[in-house]
């Protein structure tokens, strides 16, 4: 194992509404709400499967996705995206993000398996947050996909009577 | 009771809610196995199971007259109950069950089809001189046509799918610039839906409230009401939470669109269950929508306030029997508020997250009645809809109702899909909704955020995303889950296990 990371003492989750939680490592057993301590206990048995226990209470949690520092997490039907980032990951984060700036780029992805029934926009029209883009047909009922952001359609990969999986990008946006 | 055995042409919570009430009326059921769920638990409820399994055909069998009418005369069931959904609001599948002597539980094939119209039923309600928003005096031919029809009766407007339910092929339009593209969507989606494209146009009431007339009729003309139930909390058309009574509704208001209910009722010559849809402005006017002539998903908050079983009166009714209940006898006695658990994702807009319902546990305190399909190991499939449990709550007043829906609400326990739990816990948190002045806009205009999640609960997430972080990076080898059966698993390796499912 690398030295490096034996010497970290402290680690950042980052939500993707970058909210930042500092978790000390090792990590503690405990989490601080003012000047007491709480026992976090994560447990599972066959009744709840797994769950976290806290404050008496039980919270139903599920690991959606890992792929390298980046987690989804299912804790009590909602899920959180975090990246866990350590001192210096953190640090080299922040001189790349203050060079180049926000994303640029938005990719509308089908929130659900489903047939696209019409597609709303051509490439290079101009969209508002909130705007139908494409109908897509899941479970009986027909859902708009709105677009997330103001931009410009740079790229339509959905077309109309084809099936989609989760997450496959139906339209591309650049923001403006 | 000439009715002994009953079909049950249908699956999941409405299944098994109708077989408790045939079993205690001792009245055998018949289910149908289905290849896409093999395993459901409404099959476990009747006292006959029917394998159909290998039906290869591409209409799923609750949609296929044929094949019900087959197993029904096979099974020699004498009737046939229809649930909601599938087959329910089918003017010639009712007429099919009669024309083979089987006992269609439900209203008269003429009632169904006249109420399933909705360009029919908006005559037959003009007719009778029931209040409605104005509207095209039938169905609409084109584009051009509807563009036309908007301009006299005044944007917005709404474009309705004329043999419609449950929101589909309805579209509202604000603006002439805009009538071409919608007409053609739900058009589109109308045929799609119902095998008809024909859709018609209706004034838009903005902002209003949603107040449902629970009917029940016999063959001998006799037709109450009871009551209202409120089902304004809506998204997309479909209705999440529903409540009874409506705290919008004094007496007086309720006598006079309840009398209306019973009239348009009559126009009809309903018989069995059947509920009459208003919508209601803020100014108190109320404008009849349309009446689906089946039990409703909603159904229990009625029994609740009424203490009346809904499924049994339809059975008594369709084996000839007269309403023992005149309309002075119908008193409604506190609260109900039902929370429809879906298999949906409310950080999603909603959409469906079908799968497999790895650990369900729900609430069996005395203030709540639980009516499911599921259980543990259930799968929730795509082809079906999205309905895990239904909770129904009881309080004396809305007050003490809202309080009781609070605690159930915790301790429900469903792993393996996302819920609308935390749209419920969240609704009944909200100061519009305490208050009651809430309307059918009040999903998509006063919320921004669609969910409760307190403020440590994203801290405790954080935590276990670090800590998965560390097992995975430094190789901790101290696994940190306390198993309470000894069993040595990561719950990494759990979650794994169960994504291979």
């Amino acid at each position: 194992m690398p030295a490096d990371k034996l010497n970290i003492r402290k680690l950042y989750a980052l939500s993707s509404e970058n909210r930042r939680f500092c978790f000390s490592q090792p990590l503690k057993h405990s989490i601080r709400i003012g000047k007491r301590d709480y026992e976090v206990k994560l447990k599972a048995d066959d009744k709840y499967g797994t769950y976290i226990l806290w404050k008496n209470r039980k919270y139903p949690v599920e690991i959606i996705r890992s792929r390298q520092n980046k987690y989804e997490i299912l804790f009590n039907d909602i899920s959180y995206t975090f990246t866990v980032e350590t001192p210096f990951s953190l640090k080299r984060m922040k001189v790349l993000s203050s060079g180049k700036g926000k994303a640029e780029k938005e990719y509308l992805k089908a929130p659900m398996p489903g047939k696209i029934i019409d597609v709303l926009v051509r490439e290079g029209a101009s969209v508002l947050r909130g705007e139908p883009l494409v109908i897509l047909e899941a479970m009986k009922m027909q859902n708009e996909i709105q677009s997330p952001v103001n931009g410009t359609v740079i790229k339509v990969s959905a077309r109309a009577n084809s099936n989609v999986m989760k997450d496959d990008v139906l339209v591309e946006i650049k923001i403006s | 009771m000439k009715i002994k055995r009953i079909l049950i042409a249908n699956r999941g919570e409405i299944a098994v809610r109708i077989m408790k009430t045939a079993r205690r009326m001792k009245i055998e059921t018949i289910t149908v196995k289905t290849v896409l769920e093999p395993n459901a638990m409404y099959l476990a409820h009747s006292d006959i199971v029917f394998d159909n399994s290998e039906d290869a055909s591409e209409i799923p069998v609750f949609l296929n007259i044929e094949r019900l009418i087959e197993i029904a005369l096979e099974t020699k069931a004498d009737a046939i109950h229809p649930g909601y959904g599938f087959l329910a609001e089918n003017a010639y599948f009712a007429q099919k069950c009669i024309d083979n002597n089987i006992t269609f539980i439900g209203p008269s094939p003429d009632a169904i089809y006249k109420m399933g119209n909705k360009t029919i039923a908006r005559r037959i309600a003009l007719a009778a001189g029931i209040p409605m928003a104005s509207g095209s005096e039938g169905n609409i031919g084109n584009e051009e046509e509807a563009v036309t029809i908007a301009e006299k009766i005044g944007y917005p407007v709404i474009i309705k799918a004329a043999s419609g339910g449950g929101g589909r092929g309805m579209r509202i339009v604000r603006k002439s610039e805009e009538m071409e593209k919608m007409f053609i969507i739900a058009s589109k989606e109308a045929e799609k839906a119902f095998n008809d494209p024909s859709v018609f146009i209706e004034k838009y009431i903005e902002n209003p409230k949603h107040i449902e007339f629970q009917i029940l009729g016999d063959t001998k003309g006799n037709v109450i009401h009871l009551g209202e139930r409120e089902c304004s909390i809506q998204r997309k058309h479909q209705k999440l939470l529903e409540e009874a009574p409506s705290c919008a509704l004094d007496d007086s208001l309720r006598e006079t669109m309840g009398n209306i209910a019973v009239q348009i009722s009559k126009a009809v010559n309903y018989s069995s269950a059947g509920t009459v849809e208003f919508l209601l402005d803020s100014d108190k006017n109320f404008y009849f929508m349309e009446m689906n002539t089946r039990i409703q998903v909603e159904h229990p908050v009625t029994e609740i306030i009424t203490g009346i079983d809904l499924i049994e009166q339809q059975i008594r009714v369709a084996n000839g029997e007269s309403l023992k209940y005149r309309q002075s006898d119908i008193k409604l006695t506190g609260w109900a508020i039902e929370c429809r658990i879906n298999a949906e994702d409310v950080q999603a807009g909603f959409a469906p997250d079908p799968g497999r319902i790895e650990k369900l546990s729900l609430p069996s305190d005395p203030y709540v009645r639980v009516d499911t399909g599921v259980q543990s190991g259930s799968v929730i499939v795509p082809s079906y809809d999205s309905m895990i449990a239904k909770l129904i709550i009881t309080g004396k007043d809305r007050k003490d109702a809202i309080r009781n829906c609070k605690m159930a609400l915790d301790k429900v326990w469903i792993k393996g899909t996302k819920t609308t739990l935390p749209f419920f816990r969240m609704l009944v948190r909200n100061q519009k909704f305490q208050d009651g002045t809430f309307t059918t806009a009040f999903i998509e205009k006063d919320l921004d955020k669609f969910y409760l999640n307190s403020e440590y609960e994203e801290m405790l997430a954080a935590w276990l995303a670090t800590k998965l972080f560390i097992e995975e990076n430094y190789n901790e080898t101290s696994i940190n889950v306390d198993f309470e059966n000894g069993k040595e698993m990561s719950p990494w390796l759990l979650n794994k296990r169960i994504n291979q499912f």
